[in-house]
């Protein structure tokens, strides 16, 4: 293969992570147990930054945020827990008051990345979202 | 380019869930850090000072260089990691034989590279233009692969020797790959320690896993298995590395449990004990 380690690497990568097919050659097999592997690890790590919300899960966190991601390449893991958030209204309590105070504090389109808001909006905000 | 200059023994990755932990071992000389998770303006966060000023080496351990990557290693990265190195007095900086994004898109993790001409070109490259931004010698480490590419031109061993002879870099061998590699494609990892050039280890990795899906994966999460401490000893054996650390990235064990792998490794190098 010559000058084409780039397009190679890209494709590889999209399997990977957006579900894209495996590029031909590569052990079908194995590139599914790598890209497993990297859903569990995306999982732990959203995990990490919105705890009530995969323990809302219980036991089906892992599956139920490979489901979600397997089609969708990280944006990180702030905003990987934030879209799944919100795209899984009603939430329990616990994950939907989680998801309310980050809405306090930072102002997040869902497509760029969130910014922190003023101090005095976000603590007026807070307020609502404890209330 | 020399090796390490002095023997530090068994070292621990720092991180933040354990810095109590490691902040209590009497005889530790070296950590490494995360280069990522690291802020490289103002002071060291003072978990980390307060083990610098008991001159424990800090090393600066890069993920995101992505030096196989076939685009240019990010400038700002190598700025970020030479940042690092002089914060922290380090005597060399460590990323991975590997590729993490491309096409702007992040894999979220250490990704194989096809063992051919073309990406050893493209490696060797972006290594150049690291150690042109660094103030210190940079160590290699070759990756544990789940697959492989299809088109490999080169063997693992002579792969690795040519990325480490055309750019002159340090080797950080991580044994848990190597046992990983073996068990995963079939072969014994002894064959590749005999055909690595050992002489460029600056020091070893060494971490747990486990089996899942009949792949054995690197997880960092899970024991020190004894195959792999026997490894440790089949490596010190042949040439012993200045340095071992080990490597631990969640589900931390109990203390007592932590301080028992240290001290096995010590064990298996023939280091003293650190605990």
């Amino acid at each position: 293969m010559n000058g084409d380690l780039a397009s190679r690497q890209a494709a590889l990568v999209a399997a990977l992570v957006s579900g894209a097919p495996v590029p031909s050659g590569f052990d079908d097999r194995l590139v599914g147990v790598a890209r497993r592997a990297l859903l569990r690890k995306r999982a732990d790590d959203v995990r990490r930054q919105w705890p009530m919300l995969a323990a809302s899960f219980g036991p089906a966190w892992v599956s139920t945020f490979a489901t979600w991601a397997e089609t969708r390449e990280s944006r990180g893991s702030l905003r990987d827990g934030w879209d799944l958030a919100r795209s899984r209204a009603p939430l329990a309590a616990a994950a939907a008051a989680e998801l309310r105070e980050r809405e306090a504090l930072w102002a997040y389109d869902g497509a760029s990345a969130p910014r922190r808001r003023g101090r005095v909006s976000a603590a007026v905000r807070m307020w609502w979202a404890r209330r | 380019m020399t090796a390490a200059p002095a023997s530090y023994g068994v070292g621990i990755g720092w991180r933040p869930e354990i810095a109590g932990f490691v902040a209590g071992l009497p005889g530790l000389r070296f950590v490494e850090v995360v280069a990522e998770s690291v802020r490289a303006s103002g002071p060291m966060p003072p978990a980390l000072a307060d083990l610098r000023a008991r001159d424990v080496t800090v090393v600066p351990h890069g993920v995101k260089l992505s030096l196989g990557g076939a685009e240019p290693v990010a400038a700002d990265r190598v700025a970020h990691l030479a940042a690092l190195a002089a914060l922290f007095d380090a005597p060399l900086v460590s990323e991975h034989i590997a590729f993490v994004r491309a096409g702007g898109v992040e894999a979220g993790h250490l990704l194989p590279l096809p063992r051919t001409r073309e990406a050893v070109d493209a490696t060797v490259a972006n290594v150049r233009r690291a150690q042109d931004g660094l103030p210190v010698p940079i160590a290699l480490e070759p990756i544990a692969a789940v697959f492989d590419w299809p088109d490999d031109e080169l063997d693992e061993a002579d792969f690795i020797t040519e990325i480490l002879a055309r750019s002159d870099a340090l080797l950080l061998l991580d044994i848990a790959n190597v046992y990983a590699n073996a068990r995963n494609r079939g072969g014994t990892p002894e064959a590749l320690l005999d055909r690595l050039p050992l002489e460029r280890v600056a020091y070893a990795h060494v971490a747990g896993g486990a089996e899942n899906e009949g792949i054995y994966h690197d997880t960092h999460l899970d024991p020190v298995s004894p195959a792999v401490l026997d490894l440790v000893a089949a490596l010190s054996a042949r040439r012993r590395p200045p340095a071992l650390l080990l490597e631990r990235d969640g589900a931390y064990p109990a203390a007592e449990v932590l301080r028992a792998e240290l001290d096995a490794i010590a064990a298996a190098a023939g280091y003293p004990a650190v605990t």
